[in-house]
């Protein structure tokens, strides 16, 4: 059977309260909170953690494909994909696309990818990774539904499965609205919203009734349905059009962490099935510019539940903070005119030495056994033999040796204090990182402090997106 | 290491600096010509007396290659080479320079070294930015050495108070050196609560940002007696240097709370000139205090004191100018700043003048025998000069 073999979502560390929102405005007070990414994070490394997330315990190797869903890709041209699979370690051998400009890229691709998987025999698994970080114009009411996320799914093709893709079935429906422009629009644009609304409704009904009605399905035999959320008004809407029972249409995480785009039906299929309804039928849906349904039976309800052990998935929210101020999102969605910070590059070391930069592999050293980072220097810290290595994979967690906190970030004073942190890795290895995301450092950053690797975006030198790891205090990836 | 060595083989006949301090006047070529000039007015000769030159400079916009110094000077195409080795950049012009005289290639050589820090602005070293891996975190220059201060605080018990008196002991000693950047004493109140530049590193651990030029002038001591200082010119009696990685922070079994650089350079100077107690036969020493972290460990890895005691023996006055050892009499980088490229030949200059018994209000009782020591890069690289009175 295809179906879905695992799943892992990433939620940036900051929530912003939306009455945040409505003090900065004036505008009327809204309920609940967002999710906003980091200023060092992007579709990529946000996809990134979804897919470490999802590939817990799994082999990279195993894996032969990568699709990428995003409306907000960081290049236009150059394939996401092929960045998170050498970051996750995939094959060389393997399809890869971007799935983009909308928000139901993430189902398209899990269409595409079951077909891949029944045309061609040398694929079995594919993994897909949505992830979407849409800039509000700020002081308008899109400011309160706009949020970061990114939630990956790994279907493939094995005797037995957790969940069963059953059917699916697409439209497509020309709209002009919402759209952004490359070079002209900042931010996402409408011409008039009730036509969109009236698109969602119509587009979302009719591909779930298809589904439904080829399939013989009442409402009564749905378990969990997932769908693009962005209006709790719009998306009820559609539960009670459908008739769908009491607790069928999954809708909580709006309030807790607002729209993630692309990511959204994931992220509400993964929060739903933390909970499987037994034997029950689950459709994934998604909209923009036309809709996909995704038909799918949950086939064993301890695989799917034992799922939720081997990936933290949606257990971030436990560790997000809230904030408390709103201009630490106007600041991380680089809202503000400032000068940054950035270096030199080369495209050319990355490429080279991305085994060292993107998968974190090291060397062991074939005389002595010491285990040390990066590759790029080829004799032995300690017993200083040269080129007796073997590639090793590290680990991405480890403990502090020692730290400092750098005021001086290349000779400029902004972004600061920066944690610059030596970090003895679990199973050997000693590297330094920057960390992120740590409040109060004077406070909180110490020796034998614990943290685990994170992927990040860098610095813009040399015109393209630089990204490396930082550290940041455990938060519980596997 | 050191096979035949240069022990007794060269001669310093003259030595100068500039003005350090904040030069915005005055362009490189200006502060070398300080430098030198005084140098020469110092051995009694003229730029024409010198066969080669050699010249440090670490950064790019102050300038590239030996054309730096003729641009300066006008050598008439003599030969100049321009070395670059971090923090000893000076330090090792020097160093080849003896080679060139101990040899017998040259009988005159010029070693000298000029920074122009300020011309880039002055937070933090510049060029950051631009030199280094495009993504392993480069850390600022101080964050570098902060990571031994926060390691030597957890081994050791060391406090931000056994990091002020290092400061406080320079810029005691550097009110009296008048081609100081910094003139003025300072406390332990004022230096333990400046603003942190990298904890647990506040402004006054670290060295300031300055401009600065330093010459020598060297020969052979057969041929130092026809020149101005024959009776008391200097000998060199050792120069090492010792090179470590730049990454320190990858090397697995490494502790920081040492620096293997300046232990190996000092195991090497101490060989070649025959020191076996440096505590009690080194009577003055200018140590790199770039931070000043790096000062207490150096006296350590020096061996003036044994590991972990630094802050303790600087506390009973061991280091002070009138101490068991004299630790940066002339006020050091704290009370000089750092112009990089010259500071290794400032070291010896100063420590040429004491040993004359020509520096004047700043002089270390009956001082015979004196150390000059380098440590730059992530304590990567140290260069250590012994210097003695002629027999």
């Amino acid at each position: 059977m295809i179906g879905i073999k695992a799943y892992g979502a990433y939620l940036p560390k900051y929530l912003l309260p939306r009455e945040l929102i409505s003090q900065a405005w004036d505008f009327p007070l809204v309920p609940g909170n967002k999710a906003i990414a980091n200023v060092d994070e992007d579709t990529i490394t946000m996809g990134v953690e979804a897919g470490l997330d999802c590939l817990a315990g799994i082999d990279p190797k195993s894996i032969d494909g990568l699709f990428f869903a995003s409306t907000t890709q960081v290049y236009t041209e150059k394939v996401s994909a092929s960045l998170i699979a050498d970051v996750l370690d995939l094959r060389e051998n393997i399809i890869t696309a971007d799935f983009t400009d909308s928000t139901k890229a993430g189902t398209t691709a899990v269409a595409r990818a079951v077909e891949a998987i029944k045309a061609n025999k040398d694929i079995k698994s594919v993994l897909i990774v949505a992830a979407d970080t849409r800039n509000p114009e700020p002081s308008t009411m899109w400011e309160f539904g706009y949020a970061d996320g990114a939630a990956a799914l790994l279907i493939a093709e094995e005797d037995s499965l957790p969940i069963s893709i059953e059917d699916y079935y697409s439209i497509s429906a020309n709209v002009t609205g919402p759209w952004k422009r490359n070079e002209t629009d900042s931010f996402i644009r409408t011409f008039e919203p009730k036509m969109d609304a009236q698109f969602y409704i119509k587009s979302l009904t009719t591909v779930i009734s298809e589904v439904m009605k080829r399939n013989n399905l009442e409402p009564a035999a749905l378990g969990h349905v997932a769908y693009n959320y962005s209006n709790p008004r719009l998306h009820a809407s559609i539960a009670k059009m459908m008739k769908f029972p009491q607790g069928v249409a999954q809708n909580g995480m709006f309030f807790q962490i607002g729209d993630l785009g692309t990511a959204m039906p994931f992220m509400l299929l993964i929060s739903a099935i933390k909970r499987p309804k037994p034997d029950a039928k689950v459709i994934l849906a998604g909209f923009g510019d036309g809709a996909d349904a995704i038909l799918m039976q949950i086939q064993d309800k301890k695989l799917v539940r034992d799922l939720g052990k081997d990936h933290i998935a949606l257990g971030y929210q436990k560790k997000m903070t809230t904030l408390k101020n709103y201009n630490v999102f106007i600041e991380n969605k680089k809202l503000l005119k400032k000068d940054r910070y950035t270096r030199k590059s080369s495209a050319v070391i990355v490429w080279r030495e991305k085994d060292s930069i993107y998968q974190m592999y090291g060397n062991k050293c074939k005389k002595c056994g010491a285990i040390q980072y990066p590759r790029m220097m080829p004799s032995c810290f300690e017993c200083r033999t040269i080129g007796e290595f073997e590639k090793i994979k590290l680990q991405l967690k480890g403990t502090v040796f020692t730290f400092t906190l750098d005021h001086l970030v290349g000779g400029n004073y902004y972004e600061t204090p920066v944690p610059r942190c030596v970090i003895d890795l679990d199973g050997g290895g000693r590297i330094l990182l920057d960390m992120t995301e740590i409040e109060k450092p004077e406070e909180n950053v110490s020796i034998g402090m614990r943290v685990e690797l994170t992927f990040r975006k860098m610095h813009e030198g040399g015109e393209f997106h630089n990204y490396y790891w930082k550290c940041r205090p455990e938060r519980g990836r596997n | 290491m050191v096979r035949n060595g240069i022990k007794d083989k060269v001669a310093i006949i003259g030595a100068d600096m500039c003005k350090y301090g904040e030069r915005f006047d005055k362009n490189q070529y200006e502060l070398l010509v300080e430098a030198c000039d005084g140098a020469f007015k110092d051995a009694g000769i003229t730029k024409d007396d010198v066969d080669a030159a050699w010249l440090g400079v670490f950064y790019y916009f102050t300038g590239l290659s030996g054309s730096t110094l003729e641009d300066a000077l006008r050598l008439e195409g003599k030969p100049v080479t321009r070395t670059e080795n971090y923090c000893a950049s000076g330090m090792d012009a020097f160093r080849n320079a003896c080679f060139g005289v101990a040899s017998g290639a040259y009988d005159v050589a010029l070693a000298c070294g000029v920074e122009k820090l300020m011309d880039e602005g002055g937070s933090g070293l510049p060029g950051f930015k631009i030199f280094g891996h495009p993504l392993y975190p480069l850390p600022s220059a101080p964050a570098m050495f902060c990571m031994a201060a926060t390691r030597c605080f957890h081994e050791f018990g060391w406090t931000k108070e056994d990091l002020a008196r290092v400061a406080v002991k320079n810029h005691d000693n550097g009110q009296y050196h008048p081609k100081a950047h910094f003139r003025r004493p300072i406390t332990i109140d004022q230096a333990m609560k400046a603003p942190m530049i990298a904890d647990p590193l506040g402004r006054f651990d670290c060295c300031a940002m300055s401009d600065g030029a330093a010459a020598l002038i060297i020969t052979r001591p057969d041929l130092a007696e026809s020149y101005a200082h024959a009776d008391d010119y200097i000998l060199v009696k050792s120069n090492s240097i010792s090179v470590y990685t730049m990454a320190p922070w990858y090397w697995p079994s490494y502790d920081f709370t040492h620096f293997p650089a300046t232990e190996k350079a000092a195991e090497m100077a101490y060989k070649e000139a025959e020191i076996t107690d440096p505590r009690k036969e080194i009577d003055l020493a200018e140590v790199h205090d770039c931070f000043t972290i790096t000062e207490l460990l150096n006296c350590q890895d020096l061996r003036f004191c044994d590991r972990g005691k630094a802050p303790e023996e600087l506390k009973n006055g061991t280091f002070n100018w009138d101490g068991e050892t004299a630790v940066n009499p002339s006020g050091g980088l704290k009370s000089f700043g750092h112009p990089i490229g010259s500071t290794g030949c400032r070291m010896i200059t100063e420590v040429t003048k004491q040993l004359q018994g020509r520096a004047e209000g700043r002089q270390v009782p009956d001082a015979k025998i004196g150390l000059a020591h380098n440590l730059g890069g992530a304590f990567s690289i140290c260069s250590t000069t012994i210097l003695g009175q002629r027999d």
